[in-house]
């Protein structure tokens, strides 16, 4: 694992993306800070914090789209793979890395609540507070692209779809508010549902009738509980967006309340996200 | 030592490496051959832990590789088609994390960069950046790479392609001192790379085993089946020459020409393998006609891998079977015939269980008018041949282009 932690992030600094990372990263939060806490004179970074999820949009993509797309264009995952180190060690390594190189800028926005000491009663706690729960999301992010990253061979299809996804994830508590809340148009929402999950075994098995009878079956389910239990259809797609919605338990924390169940929710997309990956490329093993 | 059990490898319908088993021993260069899309590459990334088989087992070492991986993989390195490099490394840079990587304990380390530079000469290029070397050199680092952590096998997908002739050459020197202290299996189109550089060929085709066994050993078996060739160059008339060849051996009069200088040309088929070079000369002689020249082409390795890979596609199958059956039956006729002359010409002296000296004039006379039947059924038989013969030569050169 050390091997590689040490190779990843000597790379990030030998081409352009971990210096465009942190310029990027300094850029947004320091705007953000100048104008929330300088100009309009804020007390806490809650404003600049919940402000700065637009550097994701770059800084994701950038350090996570060519994690292991190029390394398998490249053909260079054969040295790895064929080396005597285990598979989540690598994917730990690289995803180390990462976290290390968005830690930085993170780092120097800690530095962000101690000017602002000198304008009058700084609640620090609340402050780096607000710097965990930015950093987590990051890291959060971070876990996702590298998944993506493992999908495909591609670099830049990477960057879109995990550009795609913060997006998604910090614009979904607005999507919701379109979406009806009714019990029909849950079901509707789950059965749709039902249909997404019923393409994915069918890309991952390429065995149409395996996945048509995945469809089936879990929108099968849906229509019985629907006629047995129509009340538990009941503001159930938005509970089920809300697990994309990272924007909601962001400003939970920028609010001031660091709650378990928030840490819980970035840390276990950081879990699921390293997990998928090592899974993803066994897959590739097998397949 | 490494044992490959009923390996299988499919990708949907199509397969890829089919019930493959074969044993690599300890000590020994082998040479993995087969035609494109024999699924070579497909076995040497099952081997080294890569990819994952379908089904069947493979045991580098005394370790399985699926069930412990890293033992495995410890004991193997492994140059892929493409060489693992990294374009943004330099090439010390490189070779310092391939030996942490493999885990080369770190105060080794250093001593294993420095032998692996100083074993592929990259002294001079070792503060590069691998993206600005050219082919040949990114190959020697990939192949330092496999050497650092002095593994006991060594697994080589095709280590000399892209390189210029001079370092073709560096490399079987290379390939050869490994060999010394390393079981090297290398896989290769060049066929006389492998006839020059392995103890061992190990054929494939269609992801089946074909064949293993030595260069020597394969040449000699087909030389059996399918003969040598005999060119012989004398002084004399075209009918003295066929008289005193066909004394030897089967000859047709269109084997015969006559060259500018009014010298008598034959090209003979020799079946079964034997030497008759003496024969030949003493038999001239007898007619005065001079020996100019005389030479014996064998079988050589692209023949023979060609012959045993040549299964065509679907249709060419079939006739491809009959082609080799009629060829297994002119040489299973051959041998016959050159029995049974031995045996009247030479009084069936060395023939053991055929009780030589009970033999009776008549009988010898039988053998005689056997050797007449089967001699007329060979004509024809290799009128058959050379029909064939002329398709598989296109075919060959097809094959060839293909490449």
């Amino acid at each position: 694992m050390g091997a590689i932690y040490k190779k990843e992030l000597k790379s990030y600094f030998t081409n352009m993306s971990g210096a465009v990372v942190i310029a990027v990263m300094l850029l947004v939060t320091g705007l953000m800070f100048r104008t929330y806490n300088m100009y309009y004179g804020t007390l806490t970074l809650h404003y600049t914090i919940s402000g700065s999820w637009l550097a994701f949009l770059i800084v994701v993509p950038i350090l996570s789209m060519r994690v292991f797309a190029e390394e398998r264009k490249q053909r260079t995952d054969q040295l790895w793979m064929t080396a005597p180190v285990k598979l989540p060690e690598i994917v730990l390594g690289k995803y180390l890395a990462m976290v290390t190189v968005y830690a930085i800028p993170c780092a120097v926005v800690c530095i962000y609540p101690l000017v602002m000491l000198k304008f009058g009663d700084e609640s620090l706690k609340w402050d780096y507070a607000c710097i965990l729960g930015f950093f987590l999301i990051g890291a959060a992010y971070l876990a996702i692209g590298m998944f993506i990253s493992s999908c495909t061979e591609s670099a830049i299809i990477s960057a879109i779809l995990s550009l795609l996804f913060v997006l998604m994830t910090q614009l979904m508590s607005s999507i919701f508010n379109y979406i009806s809340s009714t019990t029909f148009s849950s079901l509707v929402f789950l059965v749709v549902l039902a249909a997404i999950v019923g393409l994915l075994v069918y890309y991952m098995t390429k065995n149409f009738y395996v996945s048509l009878g995945v469809f089936g079956a879990l929108a099968v389910i849906c229509i019985v509980a629907y006629k047995v239990k129509s009340s538990w259809f009941d503001g159930r797609s938005e509970s089920i967006m809300r697990i994309f919605d990272f924007n909601t338990h962001l400003s939970d924390i920028t609010n001031g309340s660091l709650s378990i169940s928030n840490l819980l929710f970035f840390i276990s997309y950081i879990v699921i996200g390293i997990i998928l990956t090592v899974q993803s490329i066994q897959k590739r093993r097998w397949s | 030592m490494i044992e490959v059990k009923h390996l299988t490898k499919t990708y949907g319908d199509h397969c890829a490496v089919d019930d493959l088993s074969f044993t690599v021993e300890d000590g020994q260069i082998y040479g993995f051959l087969g035609p494109n899309g024999a699924g070579k590459s497909t076995t040497m990334n099952i081997m080294t832990g890569y990819l994952a088989p379908t089904s069947g087992d493979v045991i580098i070492n005394g370790h399985d590789i699926l069930e412990e991986p890293e033992e495995a993989k410890r004991t193997i390195g492994y140059l892929p088609e493409i060489p693992p490099v990294y374009t943004d490394m330099t090439v010390a840079e490189y070779l310092r994390f391939c030996a942490e990587l493999k885990k080369v304990p770190r105060a080794e380390r250093r001593d294993a960069v420095k032998s692996a530079i100083d074993e592929l000469e990259l002294g001079e290029v070792k503060n590069r950046l691998i993206r600005n070397l050219s082919k040949g050199f990114r190959q020697r680092v990939g192949f330092a790479q496999a050497i650092i952590a002095n593994p006991e096998t060594l697994i080589l997908d095709e280590p000399t392609v892209g390189l210029d002739p001079k370092q073709i050459i560096e490399i079987r020197q290379l390939i050869r001192r490994l060999g010394e202290k390393h079981t090297v299996i290398l896989s290769s189109h060049i066929l006389s790379e492998v006839a020059e550089v392995c103890d061992q060929v190990l054929i494939i085709n269609h992801g089946k085993f074909v064949a293993c066994d030595s260069p020597d050993h394969l040449a000699t078996s087909e030389q059996k089946q399918k003969g040598s060739i005999l060119h012989v160059t004398a002084q004399g008339a075209k009918q003295d020459v066929l008289a005193a060849l066909r004394s030897v051996v089967q000859v047709r009069e269109s084997d015969l020409s006559q060259d500018e200088e009014g010298n008598t040309v034959a090209t003979v088929r020799v079946p079964g393998g034997s030497d008759i070079r003496g024969r030949v000369s003493q038999a001239l002689f007898a007619k005065n006609c001079v020996v100019l020249s005389m030479s014996v082409e064998k079988a050589s390795l692209e023949n023979i891998f060609l012959e045993l890979t040549d299964s065509g596609n679907g249709a060419a199958h079939a006739d491809d079977d009959t082609k080799k059956s009629v060829g297994k039956m002119a040489s299973d006729l051959v041998h016959d015939e050159l029995g049974i002359q031995s045996y009247t010409e030479e009084g069936a002296a060395d023939d053991g269980d055929a009780a030589s000296e009970e033999t009776s004039d008549g009988a010898k006379a039988e053998a005689g008018d056997a050797a007449d039947n089967v001699r007329q059924d060979i004509d024809s038989i290799h009128a058959q041949l050379s029909g064939n013969e002329a398709e598989k030569t296109s075919g060959d050169v097809t094959d060839g282009e293909d490449k």
